[in-house]
Parts: C-alpha cells; sequence; structure tokens
C-alpha cells in the first residue's frame, strides 16, 4: 500500500462528503471507489442477474450524487447507501413481481456463469458442488423479501443488527426476528441435505 | 424443536455470533448440560457454513465494475447537469495521467469527451435504457431496445478499449460494429460521429 492509499484510508467516508459538499469532486470519486464493490455484491445476492445489478449500482450512486448536497450525517454514510440500495432493490422485486411474464429468460445468467470454476480438477465434484450451491442459493432466494434482505445485510455485508435496522427502516427487534425467521425457514429448506448424508 | 425452556432464538444468535461475549459465556455454560441447545447450534452453525460457503461461490464481474463511476457520470450528464459533464471529462482526463499515457493518448480522449459531451447534450442523446420493460410493449419495442443495449455496450466497450487499454485498433473495430448495428436507426448520425474524426487513426500514428 502506497502511502497515499494508506493516508486515503484514514480519510473517513463523513469527512469525504463534507468534502464533496465543500465543491470537491474528486471525494466522490473515492466513495464510488469504496463502496462500488460492496453496493454491486449487495445487489447481485438481492437480484441475481448481472445486468440488473450493475443498472441499479449505478441509479444508487447516481441518487446519493444528487442527494448528498443536502445529507445530513444522522447515520453512517456507507448505512445511508445500503438505504438507497435497499430501497431500489424493493423497487426492482416489485415491478418484477407485477410483470412476471416479462422477466425474460434470456435476462437471468446461466448459474454456470455466477460461480468460479477453475479449482477443480474433479468434474464430477465440480458439478456435484456447483449443484449444491445452487440449492442453497435457490434456499436463500425463498426467503421473504424482508428476510432475505436481513439476512444478506447482516451475514455478507457485514452490518450490525442497528445498521441493518437503520438500512431497511425497522426496530432492531423487528430486524432480529426477521433473522430468526429467515434461519428457521433455511434450516427447514436445507437440513434435509444434511440429514440424508448428502453432502 | 428444542424441548429446552431456552428459545431456539438463543442458538441462532449464538451460532450467529450475535450475543455479546457476557450473552455467549453464560449460554455455552449451559450448552455443557444442554443437549436440545447443542443439537440446535450444531444445526444452525452447519447451515450457516452452507450458505456462506454458497454466496463465496458469486462473482463480481470486474468489467462491470471498472465502469461504474463512468457510467454514474454518464447518467448524470444524461440528465444535462452541466457541472458533471465537465466532471466527465476530468474524470476521463484524470485516466490519461493515471496511466501515464502519451500526449496523444489524452488528446483523443479529449475529442472523444468533446464528442461525448456534445452527444449528450444535443438532440443526439443517447436514448434512455429502461431498467424493465413496461408490459405494453411489443415485440418490435422490445427487439428494438435489446438492440439499442446492445449498441450501448459496444459504444460503452469502444470508449474502454480507447480509454482504459488505449487500443486503437480494438477501437476501430468495435466502432465498425456498432456502425454495422446503428443502420437504419436513429443512431447513425452518432456512429458516423465518432467513426468520422478519425482519432484512433490519428491517435495510433502517434506511437
Ligand atoms: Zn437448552
Amino acid at each position: 500500500m502506497s502511502v497515499a492509499e494508506s493516508m486515503d484510508k484514514l480519510i473517513d467516508d463523513e469527512m469525504l462528503v463534507s468534502q464533496f459538499q465543500a465543491g470537491r469532486q474528486n471525494a466522490f470519486d473515492e466513495l464510488m471507489k469504496r463502496y462500488k464493490s460492496k453496493i454491486f455484491s449487495y445487489l447481485l445476492r438481492s437480484v441475481r442477474n448481472y445486468e440488473d445489478a450493475e443498472d441499479i449500482t449505478i441509479e444508487v450512486f447516481f441518487k446519493a450524487y444528487r442527494a448528498l448536497e443536502n445529507w445530513q450525517p444522522k447515520a453512517k454514510f456507507s448505512t445511508w447507501l445500503y438505504k438507497i440500495a435497499a430501497n431500489l432493490a424493493i423497487d426492482y422485486h416489485r415491478a418484477k413481481a407485477r410483470h412476471p411474464v416479462y422477466a425474460l429468460e434470456d435476462m437471468e445468467i446461466p448459474e454456470a456463469n455466477l460461480v468460479a470454476t477453475d479449482q477443480y480438477s474433479n468434474p464430477v465434484k465440480e458439478v456435484e458442488e456447483q449443484e449444491l450451491g445452487r440449492i442453497i442459493r435457490e434456499a436463500v432466494d425463498q426467503l421473504s423479501p424482508k428476510q432475505k434482505s436481513v439476512f444478506i445485510l447482516n451475514r455478507y455485508e457485514g452490518l450490525q443488527l442497528k445498521e441493518v435496522a437503520e438500512t431497511l427502516g425497522m426496530a432492531e427487534g423487528t430486524v432480529k426476528i426477521h433473522l430468526h425467521r429467515a434461519m428457521k425457514r433455511l434450516q427447514t429448506l436445507l437440513q434435509p441435505l444434511w440429514e440424508n448424508n448428502e453432502i | 424443536m428444542p424441548r429446552c425452556n431456552k428459545s431456539e432464538g438463543h442458538a441462532i444468535d449464538y451460532a450467529s455470533k450475535l450475543l455479546s461475549t457476557a450473552e455467549a459465556e453464560a449460554f455455552e455454560r449451559h450448552l455443557k448440560r444442554c443437549s436440545d441447545c447443542n443439537k440446535a447450534v450444531e444445526s444452525f452453525t452447519t447451515l450457516l457454513n452452507l450458505t456462506d460457503m454458497a454466496e463465496k461461490e458469486v462473482l463480481l464481474p470486474e468489467v462491470a465494475l471498472q465502469d461504474i463511476e463512468m457510467n454514474v457520470y454518464k447518467r448524470l450528464a444524461a440528465t444535462q447537469e452541466v457541472s458533471v459533464l465537465s466532471r466527465l471529462w476530468s474524470y476521463l482526463t484524470n485516466f490519461a495521467f493515471l496511466f501515464q499515457w502519451q500526449r496523444i493518448a489524452a488528446a483523443g480522449t479529449a475529442v472523444i469527451v468533446l464528442i461525448t459531451t456534445a452527444v449528450l447534450v444535443s438532440e443526439l442523446r443517447q436514448p434512455k435504457v429502461e431498467l424493465q420493460l413496461s408490459d405494453s410493449q411489443s415485440a418490435d419495442a422490445r427487439i428494438e431496445q435489446y438492440l439499442q443495449q446492445d449498441i450501448q455496450r459496444n459504444l460503452d466497450d469502444a470508449m474502454i478499449t480507447r480509454h482504459l487499454r488505449n487500443d486503437a485498433w480494438e477501437t476501430d473495430s468495435r466502432l465498425q460494429r456498432v456502425k454495422e448495428q446503428v443502420e437504419g436507426t436513429n443512431w447513425v448520425k452518432f456512429a458516423n460521429a465518432l467513426t468520422d474524426t478519425n482519432i484512433t487513426q490519428a491517435a495510433a500514428k502517434g506511437y
């Protein structure tokens, strides 16, 4: 890590926001650099489609850019950014539920393209593991939208329950209830896998 | 499931590492003498290991990530926020310094940015690509939309090969592909403007 890079890490997000508000545009580039992977991966897990995840990621930063001028640091910048992403993901799922007929097949990513494939030498094992991964991701996708959001934000984006609550506009207790329900549901869906010694 | 009077929530919170140190220690003492809770913890831990493994396999496409910033500025530029157009300019030219390209590359960048800027603010503005297809859209309209998305992608690729990879030959071939695609559409003027300036050939002579 260069000196400049380590210096960058010392500047916290909220400081970058005030720099941006004071007219230093580069600060927004730095914020995008810091969060684009996180927001993209969150959205990819939520919508399970590269193109849509990319479009929504762009939309998140587009909205953030326009709203940042008047942003007040009531919560962490990252929580606010996830909140924009979570709302757009909800809109996406709603629109998709309303027009299921138009969810065109060719817009979906073939499962094989979604996962890493190179580190195995045993093709049978590779296919089995990919299949297992697919089954597990499908189970996560079967959670209710709120359960899935809570589970992904806490488990994969590493947000504290308090931050998840702020992101989704829920009480912390409600977040915990959704998380418990998510885990119970996943257990019901996936327990046969290890009870039948399939793994 | 557990007949023990502790709720399953304790096991979930413990497996998910959501308990405070004191709470976790107290629960561990309980685990020593409760097989129900032990089974529950084991089950939820297995579950979390599985979901962690499955989600870690999900790959982020590096190319898409490279383009996020540029696409955000393009999106802002498309809403005609003039200050943002200058921002797109400086973003692209910053790249030139970052990779220490030859002056000609920076000049090429500037020309493309000027054209892009002009196009974005003029009536030639690129058709907005909708995230969702509306239910009233005919098959023809949908095909048109996909064609436009494809053209947009090729144009983006051309920009990327030009600016990020500085590959004049690849840029030319991509622009040529765009030209073929846009025949008979409202993109013709846009593609001609890009290819007729011979930016890429000029840049190629520079090195
Ligand atoms: Zn117990």
